[in-house]
């Protein structure tokens, strides 16, 4: 394939895949980010940093306009960035992957690449609505994150790399070592350092919501990608 | 007599240009939405940027959403 063609072909991939996560969050995590913004602001007045009054209303409207129009945004640029990680990694593992053709083999890889890059990250650091998290420890909590996707990356190539060498009977002490690799890692790293100041429901709610937009996105990236190199492959 | 056999490994059918690009925007785009704050706008706004947090309250909700660490 022509490298601007692979180019495009990713990018336009990443950004209809982004477009529906940032649909569904819309939809489905909004009304949770708005609760929990309502707890915020009254953690706000409680404390008197700042008063309850029609100037706080109008600003707090005025930057909530600006944070929801940019979800189905920002949804896309994220769609982008992770689009064309699934790309590169589509690019090198095309031939190895199962799979009849390259819908079966994007889907596949989208399902794998959900798994170690961010459902296993996610166990171990789930997403927080607003009101939980402490200001002076996002550059912890961010470096503690990044560095369990990478772990959790780096470690499903590495053993995949390991299986390889195995006989084809034995192929599956490469899933094996991968699994007691992440268990263990996952119980080595520091937790979260922050409370949870917000009701647990309302955490679990938002939780649950916030895979179920991730999850349309691995999901949507492995189906688009995957008919797009079908079609322009040959 | 010797026999040769050729194995015929195709790795990849693009580019590493192509590879390096998408990687580059992977980083960028990561930043944007899962980082920044103030970082990018500081280059024309300086120190205001980390004020005004534009990038971030517009990324804001998707950070939440996505699972990045937020506030």
């Amino acid at each position: 394939m022509k490298s601007t063609l692979f180019i495009v072909i990713v990018i336009i991939s990443g950004a209809l895949a982004g477009a529906i996560h940032g649909t569904v969050n819309f939809a489905i995590v909004e009304p949770y980010l708005d609760q929990a913004i309502g707890i915020e602001n009254q953690n706000l007045f409680a404390s008197g940093e700042e008063d309850d009054n029609p100037q706080f209303w109008a600003e707090h409207e005025e930057y909530r306009v600006w944070q929801k129009s940019g979800q189905v945004l920002a949804g896309m640029i994220l769609g982008i960035a992770m689009g064309s990680l699934f790309g590169i990694v589509y690019a090198l593992s095309r031939n190895s992957l199962p799979g009849k053709n390259d819908v079966s083999k994007a889907v596949i890889l989208a399902g794998i690449m959900w798994i170690t890059i961010y459902l296993i990250p996610f166990l171990k650091y789930p997403a927080n609505p607003p009101t939980v998290g402490d200001a002076e420890t996002v550059a912890l909590r961010a470096i503690l994150y990044i560095s369990f996707i990478l772990i959790s990356g780096f470690g499903a190539l590495a053993f995949y790399k390991l299986s390889q060498k195995l006989q084809s009977n034995k192929k599956y002490l490469g899933l094996l070592g991968y699994a007691i690799f992440i268990i263990i890692v996952f119980f080595v790293m520091p937790e979260n350092p922050d409370e949870l100041t917000a009701p647990m429901n309302l955490v679990n709610e938002f939780r649950f919501m916030s895979v179920l937009g991730v999850t349309s996105f691995w999901i949507s990236i492995g189906f688009i990608l995957g008919l797009f190199w079908k079609k322009f492959e040959k | 007599m010797s026999k040769v056999q050729q194995l015929s490994v195709s790795k990849t059918s693009v580019s590493k240009i192509a590879i390096l690009a998408l990687a580059i925007v992977f980083a960028a785009g990561l930043f944007v939405v899962g980082f920044d704050q103030g970082h990018i706008f500081s280059i024309v706004y300086g120190e205001q940027a980390f004020v005004d947090l534009s990038i971030h309250e517009l990324t804001h909700d998707m950070r939440h959403a996505a699972g990045f660490p937020c506030h």
